[in-house]
């Protein structure tokens, strides 16, 4: 609240980000933490706790929904994690993520398999944000009166675009006060923000306004969660931290399909902000065919064989 | 059993979320010293010679002490089988015309890499460096080396007609890849317990026909005077610490074979508060602590952002990781207890001298691991702010201005690499351009491709090698070098007059008289006198350079058109001189056409170098890097020539010529028997650039023993005199390369 006009400049006026510096470390972080074996498993599980489980589709319908909630619950087959001695652990996903017209039934499934798993809502004109701001708000109320407690919403790239961050930071606050108690998720949609110096603005931007999470894109974009975008983001979280002492969680979202990927994603945190951020309340994967590829690797390591597809219940 | 307590630990590990160990299998390098029985030799002539009664060194694993093999301390007698061998192989290899050797070292590039895992697992087991350097970096550059001198090897047939091929001696192997393709044939003296070079060799060796071409022998540096002195070593290539390459250069003054050196580890990080600090934080990592360099890192931080820096580079520090250099996710190795020991020198030395010192975890004394070393706050007059920076220390001081950065950074006898780190494009070019050092990357550290070649300057050594110019393997040379003919004619007595010659010192644009006041004869070719010139000495000379030093800025910032200028100038001065010049010369014993067509050959020169003036570097593209390379040729700054006695005048205006061209500023002295015609062409031309100085001669050998002082290169005739009449050897690129020197400059783009 106490954030004024001037803040706003100053934080985000004498940034420096260098692309091919980036691009540079985004290559090297790649290949300087290989995770192996009980590390690999144990590391692939935490993946699982941070994905966001997501289905964001035109032709979503009740029935995948509920199986999509199912998959949430369990996430891995019952006897794999038994194998490794973390049945219960309580292992399900962070949270199911879907449109808003469909929360109602995420809510309704979950509930009846009997869990708190939270329904994330994506809202604000998603994806494009090419919406009159009165109904981008109301979107927003309307998801949380129907029990999402996370809104992922989607920034106006506009206001990036022509340098408008005051205005920026004024509708992420009208955002934010639309949410109430729920969880505030800011996607940047940096595919299309033109320059990683923008990116970084946009976050130091929406961190001001009181996003909990930043997210990277929505998924819908040519160009989604990439490793350069990704270190930046976790910079410009750090550099908040250090300001005010907020821990604000990060997630990428769009394209994030393996296994491997999601390890990568996991030593990338580990490396940039460090391992209390390892958790799924600050750490988010939105993704929908990464839980089955990180299933098939832990039925791997397990048994030793590789799954066919049937062998592994699908969502 | 196993089941569960696989399954414990993954539980412990959900909690935890540590690293675990990523070990890379060393069983190949093994096997491979299994097929030497754990016993190396040296590789010479294609097979292994393992002579009896020598001693033996150990070969250990750096961070277990593991005795991994044995292997033989060459003497004497190897080095000259090894020399042998090389030279009995030069005929076969350089008569092979430039496609041939291509094929050939195509062919070893393939064997790299079809053996790259033997290749980085036993380099990373034996010297402990982390293996995803070696893997990532390493191996496949040498392939891309040897790939890329192929390539030339075909192409430069042409340009490398006149060359004779060297039978070479050098003491690394990363240099061989240069002299391969050329057609010189190479014996490598590596250091004792050092198996690498010989695995290389012997993949060399075993691909048949020009087995003779790669010898490697392991022995003490103390060989290398002894490899030099074999007869048919035409050339010597260095890399290793300063001082032993100073003494080398000492030992090996007057002798037949060229000396390159590569000296030195030290690297230069020059940090701007308009910087991406982040990213230079990951450059400092890149540069002192990713197994990258063998050497630490001196950082130059704005005081504007150093405490943000420091806050950053520590909280980096604190998740590097060090451990066995066969981990694939660890980032430094331990390299060896006098690796160690040096770090630990210098850093208690650091402290009692009040320096802060960070380090990131620390190491048990009797651990082989050194960890991650930030030094800060050594005052600057400290002895230890003036040694070297040891591997893995980063040793950070603050700076003002840009401008108190560049003093600084050149403030230290080294010159190797530089990387600027700045988002406003006209400052971070003008720090590039103004360091002196060979490299200097922007907002990046530690780049390397084979088409931009590497070296450095000042004590850093004038070796320069890679990139287009094949015949960089004759070294370049430094600021305030030194070319010298050495024959010494001592005048012959006898008298008679004639009109008088200009008489004096010509120093900074006017003939002066010389300290001494005294003057010599000088006799023509009969003996009788021609005229007195003026006898510098020491004190003249001094004045010489200082006014030398003083005219070099302005010249150096001449356009290219301006200096191209004076030298056509120069030339048209000669040509309405040419009758004195001619009668000159013929009075001191040359034949009327020779001298007439002297004459027109100096004149020529001077206009042939003013044109030439124009093409000065170039841009390079290189693989895996969006944005040019900037190939630059900068002058070396006050140059010290001395003419020989050969073509007094054409040999004069063919050393003057390129140097002043390249943008140096001059200290010459005539050729001892007959400067005369010399002094007729400094008088016509208001020259503040050009001071001239009468000296006695030095001989080849004494100035490059006097080099090794601050290792200034220098160009010697070693007492044979050129055909200064021929093209190639009076004007052809040598002299150019050697006026000027290198600097390679990458600017990565893209926002």
């Amino acid at each position: 609240e106490s954030i004024s006009k001037q803040a706003t400049e100053i934080w985000i006026s004498k940034i420096q980000v260098n692309k091919p510096a980036v691009l540079r470390r985004a290559e090297q972080i790649q290949a300087r933490r290989p995770v192996k074996k009980e590390w690999q498993a144990a590391w692939l599980l935490k993946a699982v706790t941070c994905i966001d489980l997501t289905t964001l589709s035109g032709d979503d319908t009740a029935s995948n929904i509920q199986r999509l909630c199912y998959k949430a619950k369990y996430p891995i087959r019952e006897d794999l994690l038994k194998a490794l001695n973390m049945h219960d652990k309580g292992i399900t996903t962070a949270a199911v993520c879907v449109y808003p017209a469909r929360v109602c039934d995420a809510v309704r499934a979950l509930k009846a398999a009997g869990c708190d798993i939270p329904v994330a809502s994506v809202a604000t004109g998603f994806p494009a944000a090419q919406t009159h701001l009165k109904t981008r708000l109301e979107e927003i109320r309307l998801a949380v009166e129907d029990g999402a407690t996370e809104i992922d919403v989607v920034i106006n790239r506009t206001l990036v675009l022509t340098g408008q961050w005051k205005a920026l930071y004024d509708e992420i606050r009208q955002f934010r006060k639309a949410c109430g108690e729920a969880h505030l998720k800011t996607i940047l949609a940096t595919g299309e923000l033109g320059s990683l110096t923008n990116v970084y603005k946009a976050s130091m931007i929406a961190m001001m306004a009181g996003s909990d999470f930043i997210k990277t894109s929505t998924g819908k974009e040519t160009v989604n969660a990439t490793f350069p975008v990704a270190i930046v983001m976790l910079r410009a979280i750090r550099d908040f931290f250090w300001k005010t002492g907020n821990k604000v969680g990060f997630k990428p979202a769009g394209g994030i399909r393996s296994a491997k990927d999601s390890l990568v994603w996991l030593s990338l945190i580990k490396e940039e902000l460090g391992d209390e951020w390892m958790k799924p309340e600050l750490f988010r994967i939105g993704a929908s065919t990464l839980l089955a590829d990180i299933e098939r690797q832990i039925y791997h390591h397990v048994t030793g064989r590789y799954a066919a597809y049937h062998d592994l219940p699908m969502s | 059993m196993a089941a569960t307590r696989t399954a414990s630990r993954a539980c412990e590990i959900f909690t935890t979320l540590e690293y675990g160990p990523a070990p890379e299998s060393h069983a190949c390098a093994l096997a491979w010293l299994d097929t030497q029985d754990r016993h190396l030799g040296h590789y010479v002539n294609g097979q292994w010679l393992k002579p009896e009664h020598r001693s033996s060194v150990p070969c250990q694993d750096p961070i277990t002490g593991e005795n991994l093999a044995s292997c033989l301390q060459a003497q004497s007698e190897d080095v000259a089988a090894a020399v042998e061998a090389a030279r009995a192989s030069l005929e076969n290899w350089s008569t092979q015309p430039g496609a041939i050797r291509a094929q050939h070292l195509t062919r070893l590039a393939k064997v790299i890499q079809k053996h790259q895992r033997l290749l980085w697992t036993l380099e990373s087991l034996v010297t402990g460096r982390a293996v995803r350097e070696v893997r990532d970096r390493d191996v496949p550059l040498a392939q891309q080396l040897l790939q890329y001198h192929a390539v030339q090897a075909h192409t430069q047939e042409e340009a490398l007609a006149g060359w004779e091929p060297m039978g070479v001696g050098s003491l690394d192997s990363s240099v061989l890849n240069y002299l391969l393709p050329p057609g010189c044939t190479v014996v490598v003296l590596v250091p004792p317990a050092s198996p690498t070079p010989l695995l290389l060799a012997q993949l060399a060796g075993e691909l048949g026909p020009f087995p003779g071409i790669l010898n490697v022998i392991s022995g003490p540096a103390s060989l290398g005077p002894v490899l030099a002195a074999q007869p048919g070593v035409q050339k010597v290539a260095f890399c290793g610490a300063i001082e032993e390459g100073r003494a080398l250069r000492r030992t090996l003054a007057g002798w037949v074979p060229e000396l390159g050196l590569a000296l030195g580890a030290e690297s230069l990080l020059l940090l701007t508060e308009v910087a991406d600090v982040d990213s230079a934080v990951e450059g400092i990592v890149d540069a002192a602590w990713s197994d990258r360099s063998p050497g630490g890192l001196r950082l130059l931080i704005q005081e504007a952002v150093w405490d943000e820096t420091m806050r950053r580079l520590q909280e980096r520090m604190g998740r590097l990781r060090c451990g066995h250099g066969l981990d694939g996710a660890v980032d430094m190795g331990a390299r060896g207890a006098a690796a160690r020991d040096l770090a630990q020198r210098y850093v208690s030395e650091a402290q009692s001298q009040g320096a802060q010192v960070f380090q990131a975890g620390s190491e048990p004394s009797d651990s082989p691991f050194f960890p991650p070393t930030l030094v800060s706050d050594l005052p600057p007059a400290s002895p230890c702010t003036q040694a070297e920076v040891p591997w893995p220390l980063v040793v950070a001081s603050p700076f003002r201005t840009a401008k108190e950065a560049l003093a600084v950074a050149n403030g230290t006898p080294r010159g190797g690499s530089a990387s600027v780190w700045s988002e406003r494009l006209g400052q971070a070019l003008e720090l590039a351009y103004g360091l002196q050092v060979g490299t200097v990357w922007i907002n990046a550290h530690g780049l390397r491709d084979p088409a931009v070649p590497m070296g450095g300057c000042k004590e850093s050594g004038s070796s320069w090698h890679g990139g287009q110019d094949v015949s960089n393997h004759l070294p370049a040379w430094g600021e305030g070098g030194f070319w010298a003919g050495a024959a010494l004619t001592h005048p012959h007595p006898s008298s008679s007059c004639s009109p008088a010659p200009p008489y004096g010192l010509f120093v900074g644009g006017r003939f002066q008289a010389p300290g001494a006041r005294s003057s010599r004869p000088i006799r023509d070719s009969q003996g009788s006198l021609q005229g007195y010139v003026a006898e510098g000495g020491a004190k003249d000379i001094r004045g010489a350079v200082e006014a030398a030093h003083q005219a070099a800025p302005g010249w150096m910032s001449q356009s290219p058109a301006a200096r191209a200028a004076l030298l056509w100038a120069l030339a048209a001065a000669l040509q309405r001189r040419e009758p004195n010049l001619v009668s000159r010369l013929e009075r001191h014993g040359v034949e009327l056409k020779v001298a007439k067509a002297e004459v027109e050959l100096s004149v020529k020169r001077l206009r042939a170098w003013g044109a030439r003036v124009q093409a000065q570097g170039c841009a390079l593209q290189v693989a895996e890097l969006r944005g040019p390379v900037l190939r630059l040729r900068e002058p070396l700054g006050v140059l010290a020539i001395v003419c020989p006695d050969e073509w007094p005048l054409l040999a004069f205006v063919s050393l003057l010529a390129p140097a002043l061209a390249h943008g140096n500023t001059v200290v010459l002295v005539p050729s001892g028997a007959c400067p005369i015609p010399a002094l007729e062409v400094c008088q016509p031309v208001d020259m503040l650039t050009m001071p001239l100085c009468l000296s006695p001669h030095q001989g080849s050998q004494f100035v490059e023993w006097a080099s090794a002082g601050n290792l200034k290169p220098v160009w010697v005739n070693r007492g044979c005199p050129r055909a200064w009449d021929q093209e190639a050897e009076g004007a052809g690129p040598e002299l150019g390369r050697r006026a000027a020197r290198t600097k390679a400059l990458w600017l990565p783009m893209g926002d």
